[in-house]
C-alpha cells in the first residue's frame, strides 16, 4: 500500500523530465506521479485547472523568461499557490540561495544530491501522507 | 554574523554548515556525510533516559530511512532491549557494529539490532548539546568495517554537524525568543487569519505557515491558538 503523490516538475530542459521520472520510480514507498512543464506560465494553468492533484512543486532555478527563483516563486505564491515548492539547481551555493524564506521557497537542493532516499525524506517532511503504513 | 569564531575548528566542512537553513540541509549534509564513508543511512536519535521507553520512529529527529521501516521495527521491537541502546548509557565511546561480530565461543556479540533493522554495520556517536542534552548520530549500511581514520573523520564531522543541527534547528530559544517572521504570523493568527489566508498573505507554503505555528506554540509553552494569542498579549509581544 503506498500513498499516491501528484510533483509538479517546472524546468525548462527535457532531459531533466526523464531522469527525474526514473529517479522517482526508484521511490517504493510512495506512488509518484510527476507531471512536467516547461514555464512559470505553464505551471500556473496547470495550477489553476480545476481538480488536478498536486503535493509538491519542484521548479529549476533558472526559468526562461524570469532570472531566478527570486521571481519565479513569489509568482506562484501571487497567484494563490500555497503548497510546498523545492529549487533544484547545479550550483546552491551562491549566496542568494541564503534567502530562499523571503521568496517562498521551503527548500532547495543540489541536482546532484537527489537520489530516492532525498526524494522520500522530502515527501515525508512536507507531504504528510501515512506511507509505510499498511507495511 | 557567524556565531562562531575561527577557534571552533570545522575544516571544509565550515562552508556548507554555515549555510545550512532547514531540515532539508541538514539531511543533505547527514547524507552525504553517510554516503562518503561507505554507509547508506543516517539518523540522529534523541537519548532521554535508559529505563523510559524510547521508540525508533519518535526518538528519530532526522533520519533518511526508508519510510515506514522505523515504525515496523517499533511494531516488532524494543529499542530500549537492544544491545545498541543500553550502551549508549555505559559510556560515550563511540561504537561499531557488525552483523559478523562473533564471541570466541560463537555467540552473536550485539548485533540483535543490525538483525532486527536489516542491515550490516552500524556506526553510533553520541554527542550533546550546548545545554547537555544527550544524543547520538547514528550511521547504517552494509559495508566493510570503517578504519581508524575514516572513524576518527567521521567521529568529528558529525559531531561538528549535530551542533548546528542542534543550533539551528532543534533548539528551543529561551524565553520567548519569537523570530521576526514568528512575531508576523502570530500577528496574522490574531487577526483571525486562517494558516491558507496567511500563506497567501506572506508568500510562503502553508506547510511553512503550520511549522512556524507549531514553533510558537512550543516557544510560547501554550496548547492552542487561542491560548497562544492571549499569551501573546499578556507578554506584550503583540498588542
Amino acid at each position: 500500500m503506498t500513498a499516491p503523490v501528484h510533483i509538479l516538475l517546472v524546468d525548462d530542459d527535457p532531459a531533466e523530465n526523464v531522469i527525474l521520472r526514473a529517479l522517482m520510480r526508484k521511490v517504493a514507498s510512495y506512488a509518484i506521479t510527476l507531471h512536467y512543464v516547461e514555464t512559470v506560465d505553464g505551471a500556473l494553468d496547470f495550477i489553476r485547472a480545476a481538480g488536478a492533484p498536486l503535493d509538491m512543486i519542484l521548479m529549476d532555478n533558472r526559468l526562461q523568461p524570469q532570472a531566478d527563483f527570486r521571481e519565479t516563486v513569489p509568482e506562484l505564491r501571487r497567484n494563490g499557490y500555497i503548497g510546498p515548492v523545492g529549487v533544484i539547481s547545479s550550483s546552491i551555493s551562491d549566496a542568494y540561495f541564503q534567502k530562499i524564506d523571503d521568496y517562498g521557497v521551503d527548500f532547495r537542493i543540489d541536482k546532484a544530491e537527489l537520489d530516492p532516499t532525498a526524494i522520500e525524506f522530502i515527501l515525508q517532511e512536507y507531504v504528510k501522507r501515512d506511507a509505510g503504513a499498511g507495511i | 554574523m557567524p556565531v562562531l569564531n575561527r577557534h571552533y575548528r570545522r575544516y571544509d566542512f565550515e562552508g556548507d554548515l554555515e549555510k545550512a537553513l532547514n531540515r532539508v540541509d541538514f539531511f543533505r549534509i547527514f547524507h552525504t556525510m553517510a554516503l562518503r564513508y561507505g554507509f547508506e543511512h543516517f539518523g540522529v536519535l534523541q537519548l532521554i533516559n535508559e529505563h523510559e521507553t524510547s521508540q525508533l520512529a519518535t526518538r528519530l529527529m532526522l533520519h533518511d530511512l526508508p519510510a515506514g521501516l522505523a515504525e515496523t521495527y517499533d511494531k516488532r521491537y524494543r529499542l530500549n532491549d537492544s544491545t545498541l541502546f543500553k550502551s549508549f548509557y555505559r559510556s560515550t565511546i563511540s561504537t561499531v557494529w557488525r552483523s559478523t561480530d562473533h564471541f570466541e565461543n560463537g555467540a552473536r556479540d550485539g548485533s540483535d539490532f543490525l538483525d532486527q533493522i536489516g542491515f550490516d554495520m552500524a556506526l553510533s556517536i553520541p554527542v550533546h548539546s550546548v545545554n547537555g542534552t544527550r544524543f547520538a548520530v547514528l550511521f547504517l549500511g552494509d559495508g566493510d568495517d570503517i578504519d581508524r581514520r575514516e572513524h576518527y573523520e567521521i567521529c568529528y564531522e558529525a559531531g561538528c554537524a549535530f551542533d548546528y543541527f542542534h543550533r539551528q534547528v532543534l533548539a528551543n530559544k529561551a524565553g520567548m525568543g519569537l523570530t521576526p517572521r514568528e512575531t508576523e504570523i502570530l500577528r496574522w493568527i490574531s487577526y483571525g487569519k486562517t494558516a491558507s489566508e496567511i500563506a497567501l498573505i506572506v508568500s510562503v507554503s502553508e506547510h511553512t505557515v503550520n511549522s512556524h505555528t507549531a514553533t510558537i506554540l512550543k516557544k510560547l509553552d501554550v496548547v492552542n491558538r487561542t491560548q497562544m494569542v492571549a499569551k501573546a498579549i499578556r507578554e506584550q509581544i503583540i498588542q
